[in-house]
């Protein structure tokens, strides 16, 4: 009986050992290591960018309440980028006489002089969007002669401004979710060179959000009355809208009366995956595009075998598997945490659930009339 | 009954050979690390064009890689390679060390890279670049977690690489990818899968360099798939001996499928001037020139999909498909090896390796200084001009043909053929 137990024992335990000492063999050791001191610094900072966020004027009274000045305008996407269920205030500053102009599909082009302001911030409880808030970081793309600029400011801990950073920093935010239980998050603020990571396209920054489909909406913040880009035209400030005819218009990812589920969810493709799998994108080698305009379902993943997923494929065979989400890269790549698996690869922490739901459902209910002619093109 | 004993004895010695796993070289200077993350960092991001950035004397630990983008005449200066330590180990963020992309003009001195994730030393479309008194290792026993590449510059224009060294990348030590006019020399390589590598660059100058106890010592490689391809090398003056270590290679990677023992690779480049050289101590070969025929069919049945797990790391692997990229051309040619030094201290060849057993079925179980694969393009011959192979004045090297396209049919160790002083 002793014995019995003993090799019972030895079967659970041995195992178990073998297992535990190939985790611990796995695992990164970080060496320690005591914070240094310069005699001189490494460089003379001679910046002559804004060190504070207050120094631009785009807000009159409390920084922090973020109430626009004259030529600051609020607007709003149709369907937003997930970055930690952080929520996002957007204005764009318009100088004097500076103007934007109407794209039918690519991102508006702006006057010299304008700049996209963008501010995160998470509030206390996500279901009461006027409750107290914390702002993180405030991120700028400024249009300068030579083409845009990215700079980004970090509030301090009292919110009364925000001060320049290039560095990045890491933090650590909480909020009580939508489903009334409290979440935490590492959030990561990105460095300067990080900021090219989503933004550059081809060897140019260029902002994301603002195109016709993505702002064709009402926002009360900017009129009660008007939709966002019909204000924009009757304030001189848009040239070249079209009066007449359709615009074009995303769903908002959300809400199912903006959309059926096939437009929420290529809407919600193409603002979290479209910036990079696209043939301009850092992902073009990947010979995914996740742009609202691409038919072509084979180059939108489905039946697509994986270019250069390495781990990140899941040992699945394709991008999309029609009806099968489980059997599908996308999906496996959005709903897991693994830096070296995950996608976006930055911007999050956290898997964004409800989003993964959407994606699920559409790969699910997607029909491909023949699969044999997307297989062997 | 003797002859038994003796069969039984020769068997248990070629198990022994065989099975011994073989002890790895270690790397294991003190470290006592400073954290200077944050100042460091925002030198590298904010770093002034026409600047440079001298790096204090230390053993510098960051989380998470330095970058450089779109810097022009900057120059970046440690106080030497033993002082000034730059190391990414446990790093947290990001996969290289250093990442430097679309600069000009760029200096990097007296410094070492040590444990990056991936690659310690990355720069990309970057155009004049000087790489001097660089040490790139990965610390501790030698290991397939290693990171990939040590010194790796790719898509680039005028880069100079010298005396800088490399170790324990588990992939090329230094490593110049689809780059143009580069030179490589008075470097290092130890304890690397590959030494040095030439891959797909052209006009390329590699000379004085050593490279000794890796997989492989020096490969000049022309490989398919890519936008640009490589030709056009010239190597001399380099000692390369002693590569003998076990291939700790990732899966699927193209180094992973180099066999242990090989000093020098020239496979399907074309216009390769290799003079001068000492080849020494090679358990496979000290010189071989290959097509990619003999790659791809080497390999696997599994290793294609390992090699797209490894091309995600930006390794680069092995790609059975090479017949259908039209623009390659899988074959050396215009080859002319000369006036080299070969000399060999391993009476037996090595059984790990097919190379190895072909020795001692068709080469009476030696190993041969200067092989060549004979596979030749459909309708061609043996030294058709584009295909021509030289090989003179290199002493008493020994030669094999191997003849591989025909089951090693008409194997030969008859160098007159490719002797093209005799006309």
């Amino acid at each position: 009986m002793g014995k019995l137990r003993i090799t019972l024992r030895l079967l659970v335990v041995l195992p178990l050992s073998i297992l535990m000492s190939r985790c611990v063999s796995n695992e990164k050791s970080v060496p320690q290591a005591k914070k240094g001191k310069l005699d001189t610094p490494l460089l003379t900072l001679t910046s002559n960018e804004k060190q504070k966020l207050s120094d631009y004027g785009f807000f009159k009274g409390k920084l922090a309440n973020l109430e626009p000045n004259d030529r600051v305008f609020p607007y709003t996407l149709n369907t937003p980028l997930f970055s930690n269920y952080a929520l996002k205030k957007r204005f764009i500053y318009l100088p004097n006489g500076k103007t934007m102009t109407y794209k039918s599909e690519d991102v508006f082009s702006f006057d010299e002089g304008t700049v996209l302001i963008k501010n995160f911030y998470y509030p206390e409880d996500l279901r009461e969007k006027t409750s107290s808030k914390n702002i993180i970081e405030t991120r700028l793309l400024i249009k300068e002669p030579k083409g845009w600029k990215a700079l980004n400011y970090v509030w301090d801990e009292n919110q009364e401004d925000a001060r320049i950073n290039y560095i990045g920093k890491q933090t650590r935010v909480s909020w009580i979710h939508s489903d009334g239980f409290k979440k935490t998050a590492v959030y990561n603020v990105p460095n300067n060179n990080q900021c090219k990571n989503c933004h550059l396209n081809g060897k140019e920054i260029t902002p994301i959000g603002p195109t016709a489909a993505q702002l064709n909406r009402k926002y009360v913040a900017l009129s009660e009355r008007l939709k966002q880009l019909e204000f924009f035209n009757e304030s001189n400030l848009l040239k070249d809208f079209p009066e007449h005819g359709q615009l074009p218009k995303f769903a908002q990812w959300d809400l199912a009366d903006s959309g059926n589920l096939e437009e929420r969810a290529k809407a919600y493709l193409d603002i979290n995956c479209a910036h990079c799998h696209q043939p301009q994108g850092s992902a073009k080698n990947s010979g995914l595009d996740l742009r609202f305009s691409q038919k072509d379902l084979r180059k939108r993943g489905v039946f697509k075998p994986p270019i250069a997923a390495g781990k990140g494929s899941g040992d699945l065979q394709y991008s999309i598997v029609p009806g099968q989400a489980e059997k599908s890269i996308l999906l496996y790549r959005m709903s897991n945490n693994d830096p070296g698996v995950m996608m976006p690869e930055v911007g999050r922490s956290m898997v964004h659930q409800e989003g993964v739901d959407l994606i699920a459902s559409y790969i699910e209910n997607l029909k491909v009339e023949s699969s044999s002619d997307i297989k062997n093109p | 009954m003797k002859k038994f004993l003796w069969l039984l004895l020769f068997a248990l010695i070629v198990l022994v050979i065989v099975y011994i796993p073989a002890s790895m070289p270690e790397y294991n200077p003190p470290r006592d690390y400073i954290d200077l993350e944050e100042e460091i960092l925002e030198a590298f991001i904010l770093a002034k064009d026409s600047s440079t950035i001298q790096l204090p004397e230390g053993h510098f630990l960051f989380s998470q890689s330095l970058s450089l983008d779109g810097k022009k005449h900057l120059t970046i200066k440690g106080m030497g390679m033993d002082k000034t330590i730059l190391s990414f180990k446990g790093q947290q963020q990001g996969a290289e060390g250093i990442k430097i992309t679309n600069s000009e003009n760029i200096i990097l001195e007296d410094f070492a890279i040590e444990d990056a994730a991936g690659d310690n030393l990355k720069i990309s479309d970057t155009d004049t670049l000087t790489i001097r008194r660089i040490r790139s290792a990965w610390t501790g026993k030698v290991s397939t977690e290693n990171g990939a590449y040590g010194i790796y510059p790719v898509l680039s224009t005028q880069v100079l690489i010298e005396n800088c060294e490399a170790i324990g990348s588990s992939d090329a030590g230094i490593y110049v990818g689809q780059s143009q006019h580069v030179i490589i020399r008075n470097n290092k390589a130890f304890y690397n899968v590959a030494g040095i590598e030439s891959e797909n660059s052209s006009h390329v100058e590699i000379y004085n360099n050593q490279a000794y106890e890796n997989t492989s010592g020096l490969l000049i490689f022309n490989l398919p798939g890519l936008t640009v391809f490589g030709n056009d090398v010239k190597a001399y003056n380099n000692k390369v001996y002693n590569n003998n270590l076990k291939n700790f290679g990732v899966k699927g990677s193209i180094v992973s499928a180099v066999p242990k023992g090989t000093g020098v690779i020239i496979m399907a480049t074309q216009n390769v001037d290799f003079y001068q050289n000492t080849i020494k101590n090679h358990k496979t070969s000290n010189l071989s020139v290959v097509s990619y025929v003999l790659f791809a069919a080497d390999q696997d049945p599994e290793a294609s999909s390992l090699s797209a797990a490894a091309e995600a790391q930006g390794i680069r692997g092995i790609n059975s498909n090479f017949e259908q990229d039209k623009a390659y051309n899988a074959y050396p040619g215009n080859i002319y090896i000369h006036d080299n030094t070969f000399y060999n201290n391993r009476a037996l060849p090595t059984l790990s390796n097919d190379f190895g057993k072909l020795w001692f079925f068709k080469n009476g179980a030696s190993i041969p200084d200067i092989a060549y694969d004979g596979i030749l393009p459909k309708g061609t011959k043996l030294q058709d001009p584009e295909l021509k192979i030289c090989i003179q004045n290199n002493g008493d090297a020994s030669f094999a043909y191997l003849d591989a396209e025909h089951d090693f049919e008409a194997f030969s160790n008859d160098l007159k053929p490719f002797d093209c002083s005799i006309k």
